[in-house]
């Protein structure tokens, strides 16, 4: 069913797609700050397994810039979409922005070309990374893989569907 | 595919924007129909036929060789 919901093409109901991406933005907002608890708390000296030496204070900057992030994205979301239920025109207009088919097309192509680009790099970077590093190397590696294996997991969902 | 919902629209004195909210699109959209860079879904094309009270293939003008 959630399958489903994701990939068809039905008409969704707009005014639940903003509370949903209401409670969406809320999770984020609460992920940022957990994060950027997390990056104080390492500050405090809570003990990190980090395996480079010299890069002691990395993980709390690290982490509550990623909070910071999180929240701005998760705040701008929830502004938008009470903004949408509030405002009927102005949740017209969006509706039929996003429900247009040829913005859903330059969306999905716009995804597709940027998957080619991504996976053509990531295959110039590992041919490369060969002679620089084995451990960026081995990432890569494992990148494209895991790529690959989404790429394969979502051929078999939507050839189901469709 | 060719179409002739430019000529159509101006015909009957239909702006861009109301016949995009007509039939639920942007008005870009309709720029891009009416200059041939985009192809119309076979929904689109049945709700701009309907829109004009016209058959699918009076509105789009199907080319073999195209």
């Amino acid at each position: 069913m959630w399958l489903k919901r994701l990939f068809s093409d039905e008409p969704v109901d707009f005014e639940e797609q903003c509370r949903r991406r209401i409670k969406v933005g809320a999770c984020i907002v609460f992920l940022g700050l957990l994060s950027v608890a997390l990056g104080f708390l390492q500050e405090q000296k809570l003990m990190v397994f980090y395996l480079e030496a010299g890069a002691e204070d990395f993980p709390a900057h690290f982490y509550a810039s990623l909070g910071i992030g999180l929240m701005a994205g998760g705040i701008m979301t929830v502004f938008r979409n009470v903004r949408y239920l509030r405002d009927p025109a102005l949740r017209r207009k969006r509706e039929v922005a996003e429900g247009d088919e040829r913005n859903k097309l330059l969306g999905l192509r716009c995804w597709a070309y940027t998957g080619y680009t991504m996976f053509l790099l990531l295959y110039g970077g590992i041919l490369a990374s060969g002679f620089v590093s084995r451990t960026a190397a081995l990432v890569l590696l494992t990148v494209t893989g895991v790529y690959a294996l989404v790429l394969m997991l979502f051929k078999i969902c939507l050839s189901r569907l469709m | 595919m060719k179409n002739r919902i430019q000529e159509l629209r101006r015909e009957r004195k239909i702006r861009q924007e109301d016949l995009a909210e007509a039939v639920g699109v942007t008005r870009q959209t309709i720029i891009s129909l009416e200059n041939g860079r985009y192809n119309a879904s076979l929904v689109l094309a049945h709700r701009l036929a309907r829109y004009f009270d016209m058959q699918i293939e009076d509105v789009f003008l199907f080319d073999e060789e195209e």
